[in-house]
């Protein structure tokens, strides 16, 4: 593996970052933006610094003292249940010397101890002791001593943390797009569940690209996927019985997040899912957002900054139903680790078959997929020539004009409740490019000098 | 399973038995580096299961298992695996596009088990890939087991896993000729 990257030192940040929100305005931005190693480390902090970064769900931490070990930006965060049932995330960072006390993926313990000169924490971040602490430590406030604490809330099972202490709450920043996340992790009584272990791998490319492919690229689709679109002898899902695919497929946005998806007229579709979907479904759920569910075939959105979602059931029958949370964890300009993490209706989770099925459509967007591996080698190249000279030399900028101005007049305007509250065209995955520029727009505002979390 | 079934459970078999085995797997090996996957395929059981397991990075002590019972890779049958490949051979599957340049180097190939009609073999893998105009290149090392049935001409394949030493893949994708 190499790690391109483009560090400029005499690069102008702030100058760079104007010209992005410029540019947006008319669709356009500076290819540079995808890599360049002075922007990468104002992003770490103007933008994962102080967003509300996904770490994890709660399925994954059922019992007191189950953790994980995740990320806010590059920071290694451990993600524990304490014994009285709160969520923490602290940093993996000893308060003796600065030590690294977690060197599993996951697992269960009531307390981390340091390995460096023994220092011992509980669950929840507190101090529990350190070797010799009557003869070494007989002035010490042990209430003081206290893993550093990212802040930590939750939605619909979903875990984030932030690591500024001011800014707006998670409420706040998810906005309207709390309608849509209902639709994909509230569907049922008992809410979604995490099976297994998640896909992991690193690979060249920046988070930017990835996120902005998730949160509504379905153009992308007929070039990058022909081979995976093309298959000779699977059996085909409700996907395939679409007649009319940018018609049938919908774009909404809100001020920061944004999701696209494919309906269907028939309003028992429930993306594939079995039959006895129908028993489960969440009373919680309003008229349209149980409509919209019932109609829908396939899901997929960005929630800003670096978390993507997946849900419904795969084209040309390489699987699904799945849905699946894909984090794209910075590790350098030009660099991402990725995690995706399996989820399915827990009332699902004993019914053999469709786990077969659902790991299908899953792995089909793994590294050994039918999908994802072309797509990785086309975002490698973006990074690669994104970190090119020429490009900062000559300020070139890229193109996501689609749906601006006089440039089609194909996408329409949707208002009908059972969109949600969002902004929502319809045609918009094959014609508008509203969902990139809502990407960057969200990159532009956190990147700012004055801008806002 | 907190990690492939260890050596001492090898069984020993005859010099000749050994022989034919590691020559099935390095002709095999060959196939696979020279992405003549038709060819590959014929080497394949219909009811072939092949999987290539999630690891965890565990604490030890830890009761949870290394190599996920529940999450894959990859976990495809025979339909699947002939798909892959008819997907392939595509000019427009890119990521193949032009081919990798792959090359496995076997080794420790060891007998695990006989029954009347298979045996279950163990061997270690490092495979290299590099691909385009770069000086870059992927490592992936592993483990495999595989049982062979044996067939009026030959082995078949009729189960595999790929016990991978990374808890996070080092690689853009992990295309069928990789494993």
């Amino acid at each position: 593996m190499s790690k391109p990257q483009n560090t400029n030192e005499q690069s102008n940040i702030a100058d760079i970052i104007e010209r992005t929100g410029t540019a947006l305005e008319e669709g356009r931005y500076p290819l540079e933006v995808m890599n360049n190693g002075d922007l990468y480390r104002t992003e770490l902090r103007r933008i994962f610094g102080r967003a509300w970064n996904y770490l994890g769900h709660v399925s994954e931490f059922t019992e007191p003292g189950d953790y994980a070990r995740r990320y806010i930006g590059e920071d290694p965060f451990i993600v524990a249940r304490d014994e009285s049932g709160e969520l923490h995330a602290f940093l993996d960072s000893c308060m003796h010397r600065g030590a690294q006390f977690c060197t599993a993926e996951n697992g269960n313990t009531s307390h981390f101890r340091c390995p460096y000169h023994g220092w011992t924490y509980k669950n929840d971040g507190s101090l529990q002791g350190m070797p010799h602490m009557a003869e070494a430590y007989q002035d010490l406030d042990e209430e003081e001593i206290q893993l550093e604490e990212a802040h930590l809330d939750t939605y619909q099972g979903l875990i984030f943390g932030r690591i500024a202490d001011e800014g707006p709450s998670l409420t706040e920043y998810l906005g309207d797009f709390t309608w849509y996340l209902d639709v994909l992790f509230g569907t049922t009584e008992g809410g979604m569940t995490v099976v297994g272990e998640p896909h992991r791998w690193e690979s060249d490319h920046d988070w930017k690209t990835s996120a902005d492919n998730f949160s509504g690229d379905s153009y992308h689709v007929l070039t990058t996927h022909q081979a995976g679109l093309e298959t000779d002898n699977l059996a085909r899902g409700p996907w395939e019985e679409l007649t009319d695919f940018p018609g049938a497929s919908y774009l909404a946005c809100t001020d920061r997040h944004s999701v696209g998806y494919y309906l269907s007229e028939d309003s028992d579709t429930f993306m594939g899912y079995p039959d006895e979907i129908v028993d489960h479904l969440s009373p919680d759920l309003s008229d349209e957002q149980r409509e919209l569910f019932g109609r829908s075939v396939f899901h997929f959105g960005t929630l800003f900054p670096n978390m993507s979602i997946i849900h419904g059931i795969q084209s040309g029958g390489w699987g699904g139903p799945w849905a699946c949370i894909r984090k794209w964890n910075p590790r350098g300009p030009g660099t991402t680790e990725t995690t995706s993490w399996w989820l399915i209706p827990s009332e699902l989770a004993d019914d053999e078959d469709f786990l077969e099925d659902s790991h299908r459509g899953w792995e089909s967007l793994s590294p050994g997929g039918a999908f994802e591996s072309d797509d990785l080698t086309i975002w490698e190249g973006i990074s690669d020539s994104s970190g090119a000279v020429t490009h900062e030399l000559r300020g070139t900028e890229g193109n996501m004009q689609q749906g601006l101005g006089a440039m089609t007049d194909e996408v329409e305007t949707v208002d009908d409740p059972l969109h949600g509250p969002a902004e929502v065209t319809t045609k918009g995955l094959y014609f508008d490019e509203r969902n990139s520029r809502t990407i960057l727009q969200s990159w532009y505002e956190m990147m700012r000098e004055e801008g806002e979390a | 399973m907190s990690a492939p079934p260890l050596s001492e459970s090898a069984v020993s078999v005859d010099a000749e038995t050994q022989h034919d085995i590691e020559q099935f797997l390095y002709r095999e090996a060959d196939l696979l580096d020279r992405f003549e996957l038709e060819a590959w395929l014929a080497l394949l059981d219909e009811d072939i299961l092949l999987k290539v397991p999630v690891r965890t990075a565990r604490h030890p002590g830890s009761e949870r298992p290394e190599f996920s019972e529940a999450s894959n890779y990859l976990r495809e049958d025979y339909e699947m695996i002939r798909e892959r490949v008819g997907r392939l051979a595509k000019e427009y599957a890119w990521s193949e596009n032009p081919r990798s340049r792959v090359r496995h180097v076997i080794g420790n190939v060891r007998v695990l088990d006989v029954t009347a009609d298979t045996v279950t073999v163990a061997n270690n893998q490092h495979v290299f890939r590099s691909y385009g105009d770069t000086p870059d290149h992927d490592m992936l090392s592993a483990q495999r087991h595989t049982t062979l049935r044996a067939a009026d001409d030959g082995y078949r394949i009729t189960e595999r896993t790929v016990y991978l030493d990374h808890s996070i893949l080092n690689t853009k994708n992990l295309t069928l000729p990789l494993l």
